[in-house]
């Protein structure tokens, strides 16, 4: 894990800011992989709009494509920026949890 | 998130000293890190705190760096290696700030050195997460919460 890795997190949570891109994360993540018109078949979305999210997945490296057929077909990425991410969040969600439990032991006389 | 530490405050409606003993004496570790049982601490620079994250079976032998009661205390845990005492290669190091705000206090925990922490083969929990869909639903789960919190 580098300082490097770490530094693109921003980019990382930009883009998944975005609710439509976090369903559309959710279902390519449990299919395995798939296509954007079988993602957008799925989806209260155009196949279009999968088009562009999946697009913009794909440059902070939260999926990965391959050409299939006429189709690329996608899949998710979880490489060591999402790990690295993910587990400094759980860090911090484990320290607010300790510190609950410090606040309240302290206020017990 | 661009800086490799992570830090979190809480205001306690307690003394210093209070707040104090809740974070180093051995009950109180064990109910607010540990499993609820007291933990062993040798309370000095050096010394051995024993530490048991709850549900994980798993014992960390973290090591006291500063003890200045009641403003500063520090150690370092090597949180990818059970069992191994922490040292500067293997561990991040915990920073505990105690400062008095009128009756109150306000406890700032600052964890850092993550980035130069090597994880061991088998240690990296999430490396497994991308076979498995029930893991990566979890894992959107946390992005999502984390994006919503520092969406610019």
């Amino acid at each position: 894990m580098t300082a490097a890795v770490l530094e693109r997190a921003d980019e990382l949570f930009a883009a998944l800011a975005e609710p439509n891109r976090r369903l559309l994360l959710e279902h390519l993540g449990a299919r395995g992989a798939a296509t954007a018109t079988a993602l957008a078949a799925e989806l209260p979305v155009t196949r279009q709009a999968v088009a562009q999210h999946l697009a913009v997945l794909e440059r902070v490296d939260l999926v990965t494509s391959a050409r299939a057929g006429r189709e690329r077909r996608y899949t998710v990425h979880v490489q060591p920026l999402t790990a690295a991410a993910i587990w400094m969040n759980q860090v911090a969600a484990q320290w607010d949890e300790r510190l609950a439990a410090i606040k309240v032991l302290a206020e017990t006389p | 998130m661009a800086e490799d530490r992570v830090e979190r405050t809480v205001v306690i409606a307690a003394t210093r000293e209070r707040v104090w003993e809740v974070l180093t004496k051995p009950e109180h570790i064990g109910r607010w890190f540990g499993p609820g049982t007291p933990t062993a601490v040798d309370l000095q620079p050096g010394g051995v705190m024993v530490l048991e994250p709850p549900g994980s079976g798993e014992r960390y032998l973290a090591r006291v760096v500063t003890v200045d009661p009641p403003h500063y205390f520090a150690y370092r845990w090597a949180s990818a290696y059970p069992d191994v005492v922490a040292d500067e290669t293997n561990s991040t190091l915990v920073e505990f700030r105690l400062n008095s705000e009128d009756a109150m206090t306000r406890l700032t925990v600052c964890e850092s050195g993550f980035a130069s922490l090597k994880i061991p083969a088998g240690r990296e929990h999430f490396s497994s997460y991308e076979s498995h869909s029930e893991g990566w639903t979890e894992i959107v789960r946390i992005l999502a919460d984390y994006a919503e919190r520092n969406a610019p």
